[in-house]
């Protein structure tokens, strides 16, 4: 226990020992796994900087204010809506699952028949041991604080099942709606499976709407591959002021499967902290890992990443970009394992660091930690600012040095969009690149006006 | 092939320590135990000022209060400080004039070493400063220094000598609430080398020291301290050995460098400690505090290591970029085998403008040893138009060995460059197979071929060094066929 957030840790406590009525209808072993992830949160409490993984990132600001957990929505209908919209993907053919503070709101939500693709809230299905074993499976609680205060206290979330030999019909987006009058505590979790040589693709959307309220979100998602199985997850933070977002991702990979993530972290929200976890534990699979950060003045992004090799012949490929300006602070943390039987692993990983503002600061630890001896592997790592050459190449052919930079950025985030498979996503995230000029100068036209 | 491959890397586990001989020589050496009295019996014992001692006292209370470091990647062995004794020095401690009055025994024992005075003197070029547990035996090359305005002599000696310089210096980089071990050598330390490069003078010949752990329960404390005045160069060797033991020593030393306006310094090491037998037992505990402080503008800082020894090695090299315009290296080449475990890396603090750093890491790895990286490159606010490269390559031998890499990149400032690049391989197989198609048998082929891999290391040592070096290299992974 630490004096970090003591009253938000004290109201933890409260809300846990209140907890066991609502969850009746829980499996017997989820009980006992909420017990033991408390037990763990309640002995050390919240992570402090003196915790390697949050050494550089202080949760303690974020946690001063008097959040509540349960706050009921009280947004109109139609301020949702508007939202909703904005979050739009044009020309992309898909479902929409709408979750508002943790919650699937069907109203909102555009989804498919009941059938092989199942889609419901995770609270209805906590009662079958089937689907709630897979709850925590992999998930090392005991390094993860905040997860372990998730799997403790969560209430609902979604759940999605893609049955075995099934191809989803279309991909779906699902829409996390955030909003808060008085400070919120939320803590949704979400649970993926894919059955054997299924195949899956989806994309998260956050938004908040309504209020200046702070707004912690502390949200979990666990996907499971099995054999063969092919995920492709999309994800595109945004925010406002006075939100936090606490994000870990637990990816688990039978043999021959394959999963795909993009992960882009917009400007405006205080804290962004993500923890993307891959563990590859059956032979020839494979994961893909982007990201591209852009933080803006006062604001921390955070990106902590791990890719375990538990078995032979696997490959990773990761591949994380931010851009920085004025007081932007961001930071990277990239682990990757190999066991001693992981053999013939390719592992790759990449941190590039574009810093444009003065007071801005970055934090990069790209980390290997190899127990096998025929792999190959390698990282690296760069911050810098823009090519010079690359600069005058552009200004000798008429092009301003605002315009010029502008577009050498959003080279460099090219990047990442591109590893979008599909062309109507990838046009979207583009597009919030271009909405939201890096480089701030107000008088810069994007390149579609060139 | 494997069958082959195995009983060649059961021979480079079961490779002997050639050192671990032990010399017996008459020895002076303190009771056991850690406390405030042992402090004041090692100063007393040395005859220093009181501030001195007053300085010792308060680095003792610091590591009285600061805990074990627990963020190594490596278990921590559970040292006992009151079962080793802090101080011990050949009874015989008389100043020698010449060659002839040191103790046989003692030569013999440098000879054994490879190092032997006698031949040093002939050699051109070299001075050694001795230090054998603890105490400096003797200087050769003393004169010659002198008549260049060159102090090179043991620590104990430039207190009483030029206490101006030491009280000035000593503790300036690493400060005695560092961290806990370099708390521990500042209040036991027993002794160490002083040296002082007056204003524009190129030391002319290689310095060098060879330390050695002779006494058993004997940890080694000593301080090394380093100026380097304006316009100066040295170049500073260092070598470690130490007898077998079944019991583990620990080595806790501090080497401080100081380089002012357009000085610099060269510090190389090749240390070769005892790294205990083939099931892990005994060996040296190598957890050493090195930094430089380029103070001055144009100011230069060069660490070049080749860790071969000790059942663990724990240290970081660093250096301080305060003047605008400095420049700090690091060059490392680090092999661990049968149980041995390495932590080691380098820090640079870019806190001038326009300074540069450049590291070079090579980790090779065999047997059971664990070979970890941990650097940290800083980029402060002030650090206009800064730049560093780092490089670290692994190299792994064996399935049951482990390379780690954990590099802290940190930049403040929006014109600093940073790059940072790590790779971990096994040695090609198209390698061996090109060279053994020339006739080149594989156990040949591997010292080739890891000899090239540490060549941008090795080439940075002093000439003499080099050549050990390589055959240390050769030595230790003797076989070793991954």
């Amino acid at each position: 226990m630490n004096n970090v957030g003591t009253a938000l840790y004290e109201e933890m406590i409260r809300t846990f020992d209140m907890s066991g009525a609502s969850h009746t209808k829980e499996t017997a072993s989820l009980a006992h796994l909420r017990k033991e992830a408390f037990r763990t949160f309640k002995e050390k409490g919240f992570p402090t900087i003196k915790d390697e993984d949050w050494r550089f990132t202080n949760m303690a600001p974020y946690l001063k204010d008097a959040y509540q957990l349960q706050v009921p929505v009280k947004v109109e209908a139609t301020a949702l809506e508007a939202l909703l919209d904005s979050t739009a993907v044009e020309e992309w053919d898909a479902w929409k699952l709408v979750l508002v503070n943790g919650q699937i709101d069907y109203s909102l939500s555009d989804l498919p028949e009941a059938g092989l693709l199942k889609i419901s809230s995770l609270k209805e299905v906590l009662g079958s041991e089937e689907v709630s074993k897979f709850i925590g499976l992999h998930q090392n609680t005991d390094a993860n604080r905040l997860a372990a205060l998730n799997t403790a206290l969560f209430e609902d979330g979604l759940f999605i099942e893609v049955a075995k030999g099934q191809k989803a019909e279309k991909p779906l987006h699902i829409v996390h709606l955030y909003t808060a009058d008085v400070p919120s505590f939320v803590q949704p979790r979400h649970l993926i499976l894919l059955g054997r040589l299924s195949e899956f693709t989806f994309m998260e959307s956050t938004a908040c709407v309504g209020g200046e309220a702070p707004v912690l979100v502390n949200g979990v998602l666990e996907c499971n591959l099995e054999e063969g199985a092919n995920l492709t997850h999309y994800v595109l933070q945004r925010g406002r002021r006075g939100e936090r977002m606490v994000q870990h991702t637990q990816v688990y990979q039978a043999r021959d499967s394959r999963y795909d993530n993009v992960t882009i972290s917009l400007p405006e929200t205080d804290l962004i902290r993500n923890q993307l976890q891959v563990a590859l534990d059956g032979s020839g699979s494979e994961c893909h890992l982007y990201g591209l950060y852009l933080p803006s003045a006062g604001q921390l992004i955070d990106n902590h990443t791990v890719v375990d090799h538990l078995q032979p012949h696997c490959e990773s490929n990761e591949l994380y970009k931010g851009v920085l300006q004025n007081s932007a602070k961001a930071v990277f943390n990239g682990k990757i394992f190999v066991r001693q039987i992981a053999q013939k692993t390719n592992a790759f990983q990449q941190n590039n660091n574009l810093l444009l503002g003065d007071k801005a600061l970055v934090h990069s630890k790209p980390q290997l930690e190899i127990f096998a001896d025929d792999v190959k592997c390698s990282h690296g790592s760069t911050i810098g600012q823009f090519n010079p050459e690359s600069l005058f190449y552009l200004r000798a052919r008429g092009i301003g040095e605002a315009l010029a930079k502008e577009l050498l950025v959003q080279a460099f985030g090219a990047d990442i969009t591109d590893r979008v498979s599909s062309d109507a996503v990838s046009r979207h995230l583009k597009k919030h690149l271009l909405e939201r000029p890096v480089t701030q100068l107000q008088d810069v036209p994007h390149i579609e006006h060139i | 092939m494997s069958n082959e491959n195995d009983i060649l890397l059961e021979e480079l586990a079961n490779k002997e320590y050639e050192f671990g001989f032990v010399t017996d020589i008459d020895m002076e050496i303190a009771p056991l135990g850690l406390s405030e009295d042992t402090v004041r019996y090692i100063s007393a014992k040395k005859g220093e000022p009181s501030w001195l001692l007053e300085w010792r006292l308060k680095a003792y209370q610091a590591f009285l209060k600061s805990p074990m470091p627990s963020w190594q990647n490596f278990v921590m062995p559970e040292i006992d400080f009151q079962s080793a004794s802090y101080y011990a020095a050949p009874r015989q401690q008389a100043k020698y004039q010449s060659l002839d009055e040191v103790d046989p025994e003692l030569l013999a024992t440098f000879d054994k070493l490879g190092i032997s005075l006698n031949e040093q003197k002939l050699l051109a070029g070299v001075a050694v400063d001795v230090i054998f547990d603890s105490v400096s035996v003797t200087t050769t090359y003393k004169k010659q220094l002198h008549d260049l305005g060159i102090i090179f002599c043991s620590l104990g000696e430039a207190v009483q000598e030029h206490p101006e310089l030491v009280k000035k210096y000593l503790g300036s980089v690493v400060p005695v609430t560092d961290n806990t071990f370099a708390a521990l050598n500042a209040g036991v330390f027993s002794d160490g080398s002083f040296v002082y490069i007056p204003k524009g003078v190129r030391c002319p010949m290689e310095l060098s020291t060879y330390f050695r752990i002779n006494a058993e329960n004997n940890g080694q404390f000593e301080r090394t301290l380093i100026i380097a005045d304006e316009g100066s160069y040295v170049s500073y060797l260092e070598g470690c050995t130490a007898p077998k033991r079944d019991t583990n020593q620990l080595h806790a030393a501090v080497v401080e460098l100081i380089a002012l306006d357009n000085a610099e310094i060269k510090y190389s090491t090749v240390q070769n400690w005892y790294p205990g037998d083939k099931d892990g037992r005994g060996g040296i505990y190598n957890f050493v505090t090195k930094r430089g402080n380029c103070k001055g503008p144009h100011s230069k800082i060069s660490w070049t290591q080749v860790e071969t020894g000790s059942s663990i090695t724990w240290k970081y090299p660093s250096v301080i970029l305060q003047g605008d315009y400095s420049s700090g290296e690091f060059y490392s080449v680090a092999v661990t085998k049968g149980k041995q475990i390495a932590d080691t890396g380098t820090k640079m603090h870019h806190i001038g403008k326009e300074t540069k750093s450049r590291i070079i890491s090579k980790g090779i790895s065999a047997g059971e040893g664990q070979n970890s990286y941990r650097g940290l490159v800083q980029m402060g606010a002030k650090a206009n138009n800064a730049r560093n490269f780092t490089q670290c390559d692994s190299l792994l031998i064996g399935d049951q060995c482990g390379a780690h890499t954990f590099p802290y990149i940190e930049s403040r400032n929006s014109s600093a460059m940073v790059e940072h690049e790590a790779t971990t391989s096994k040695i090609g197989e198209d390698q061996l197979f090109y060279l053994n198609q020339r006739g080149i048998d594989t156990e040949k082929a591997v010292a080739l071929i890891i000899n090239g891999y540490a060549k941008e290391v090795l080439n940075q040592l002093p000439m003499e060094f080099a050549v050990e070096a390589q055959k240390l290299l050769s030595i230790t992974l003797e076989g070793s066929v991954g």
